[in-house]
């Protein structure tokens, strides 16, 4: 993937006088959606300012596409930013905000009028156009936030928080939105604190801690790094005792707990590699019976408890 | 790896002049100001004046005008010369410093309070296209109110008496124009530098007409107790006035500026030279600027 497909941090900090932003951070993300997973204060925001030209960093290298963010003229046509704070001028109708934001890009004004109609089209706000910002309910307002973002038809959606204050139905509406602008092939840079949605959504997660990069990657990469917690696997099968039995005459098995109706073994191995393929063993040599087997904690969730656990506030 | 759809194509279109694109802030601001029935009475009213003015100059040119309202004597009581556009210019000035007051505080403040910088500069808009179109919404409309109607009337006055007045009198249009250029800069960026550092409307307002009598009293004060002219550099209005009085009339003026922006002459211990009006100008734009700089950020730096 050649640097005009990825947004590159190269060794970037930022600093607010004596207060750390983020530290020497060094990324390279590629196309689909990314979800920014971290605890309020580690540098989520930052990270995103950084990336939409609206920090400078102390230090270090950025790169959205091949443009530097601090060319606003380049940057702006290829980036949609939606803050996570309730931002919009004073006395402007939905209409109004999105018209008068995209002859802000140069646009043409027949040209903004078409993309402001297609984009109020797109988040439902068509009724809602005429109507005043400030009259909005919450999720309406993030709704257009959203649109605002979009409008321009930017290769790089930045969206700090965007589902917050959402109904579910707006929830499931957006989240399908962002699936379809990623499938695109753009890059939709996400903030959430709604791990379970995180999970669901994201091609790529980034874990950050006190503006550190505690992980990156796909989350089951990053799950299979995290050596030093077992490996949680479930294990649905008609004789899950004789099972736990016979793995436990294994060393990289180090507990195993029969759930629910007595069917399930939830397993802890150090190795997932060697469980399975000595699962398989078993299973041919005593004729088990199992329904299914599944990963347990190679989601966000457990991800983040492994790496960042409750050190950081809420999430 | 996912395998995408390569479906995306960016906006390929003719893009506008970056020009027109300040334009867009003082579109919608002056939506906002008319529908505030106040501020737009107040800004009908300050063409009273350069009405007025209109009038007085063809009264003056219309022999049968004069004798229908029994004043054939008025030619030589009312002059149409530089006192008379001066006078004209420091009174809209002075009105100019009202809407300043009134709007001023209500540009920038705002996007602050409502966390908008970041939905301005995310876009192709740097910090200082958005300070220019801010000082657009207040310089459109102070122009329309000084040298504008000034022009006017000199073009009115120079249609009535001639090419000859005209060209003897072309420093009076050099005058007008370049004297409101001197004033309404200073007045934009004090105006929005206020705006942007105080949020409770009414206090920027005040600040405004704050740093412009606070210091003209501070200087009548320092000229009073010192028997010096050197107060008078703490007078942002003698400022204005003694560059006018020089952009109106060269080098030897025979007036002592304008209504609210004077400029005496022969004062004790002599007038602080020009240049000093124009660095302290400078320098107060400068202070403007700086603040400004301080305060308009696309994200809010937090310490």
């Amino acid at each position: 993937m050649t640097e005009n497909t990825l947004i590159t941090f190269a060794n970037v900090s930022r600093f607010y006088g004596e207060v750390l932003g983020i530290n020497k951070v060094n990324l390279s993300v590629p196309p689909g959606i990314t979800s920014l997973v971290g605890p309020n204060g580690s540098g989520k925001t930052t990270l995103m300012n950084l990336m939409s030209g609206l920090l400078r960093p102390t230090q270090g290298q950025i790169s959205v596409l091949g443009v530097p963010p601090d060319h606003p003229e380049k940057l702006g046509r290829i980036l949609g930013y939606c803050t996570q704070f309730d931002a919009f001028p004073k006395g402007l109708t939905g209409w109004q905000f999105l018209y008068s934001f995209l002859l802000l890009h140069g646009m043409s004004e027949a040209e903004s009028r078409q993309r402001a109609a297609a984009a109020l089209e797109r988040v439902n706000m068509m009724d809602a156009a005429h109507r005043l910002v400030a009259a909005y309910s919450k999720g309406m307002r993030q709704r257009i936030k959203l649109a605002q973002a979009v409008a321009h038809d930017p290769q790089v959606l930045v969206l700090d928080e965007p589902l917050n204050g959402l109904d579910p139905m707006a929830r499931a509406e957006t989240i399908a939105l962002f699936r379809e602008w990623g499938d695109k092939g753009r890059h939709v840079i996400v903030s959430s604190h709604i791990l379970h949605e995180v999970d669901r959504i994201s091609d790529q997660v980034i874990l950050l801690s006190h503006g550190y990069v505690v992980a990156e990657g796909q989350i089951q990469g990053v799950r299979s790094e995290v050596k030093e917690q077992p490996m949680q696997i479930l294990v649905r099968c008609d004789r899950p005792a004789d099972l736990a039995a016979r793995l436990f005459q294994q060393n990289h098995v180090v507990e195993a707990k029969i759930h629910g109706d007595g069917r399930n073994l939830l397993l802890r191995t150090k190795d997932a590699d060697s469980f399975y393929l000595l699962l398989n063993r078993i299973v041919l040599d005593s004729g088990l019976d199992v329904e299914s087997v599944a990963p347990a904690d190679d989601d966000v969730n457990s991800v983040y408890q492994y790496l960042i656990g409750g050190e950081g506030g809420t999430v | 790896m996912a395998v995408y759809k390569k479906t995306y194509r960016p906006y390929e279109g003719r893009l506008t002049a970056s020009w027109r694109r300040l334009l867009v802030i003082p579109q919608y601001a002056f939506e906002d100001l008319r529908r505030s029935r106040f501020l737009t009475v107040f800004y009908i009213t300050t063409f009273i004046y350069p009405l007025i003015c209109a009038l007085i100059i063809y009264v003056q040119h219309n022999a049968s005008a004069l004798r229908l309202i029994n004043a054939e004597g008025a030619q030589r009581l009312i002059s149409i010369n530089v006192p008379f556009y001066m006078g004209m210019l420091g009174w809209q000035s002075m009105l100019a410093l009202f809407l300043a007051a009134f709007i001023g505080p209500g540009q920038i403040s705002p996007d602050l309070a409502n966390n908008a910088l970041s939905l301005y500069l995310a876009r192709p808009f740097s910090r200082v296209e958005y300070v220019l179109g801010k000082m657009l919404v207040l310089a459109i409309l102070i122009s329309l109110m000084t040298w504008i109607p000034g022009l006017l009337l000199f073009g009115l006055e120079g249609y009535l008496e001639g090419w000859d007045w005209m060209s003897a009198n072309s420093r009076i249009a050099s005058g007008l124009f370049f004297g409101s250029w001197v004033w309404i800069p200073v007045l934009c960026l004090l105006a929005l530098a206020l705006s942007a550092w105080v949020k409770w409307k009414p206090a920027a307002g005040g600040l405004i007409f704050g740093v412009i009598f606070v210091g003209q009293a501070f200087g009548a004060m320092v000229n009073h107790i010192q028997r010096t002219s050197w107060g008078y550099l703490f007078d942002i209005n003698y400022l204005i006035g003694s560059i006018w009085v020089r952009l109106f009339e060269g080098e030897n003026p025979t007036t002592s500026g304008a209504v609210f922006f004077r400029a005496p002459l022969g004062s004790e211990g002599g007038a602080p030279p020009l240049w000093c009006s124009w660095t302290l100008l400078a320098g107060l734009a400068l202070v403007c600027l700086y603040m400004l700089r301080r305060k308009i950020r696309g994200a809010e730096v937090v310490r």
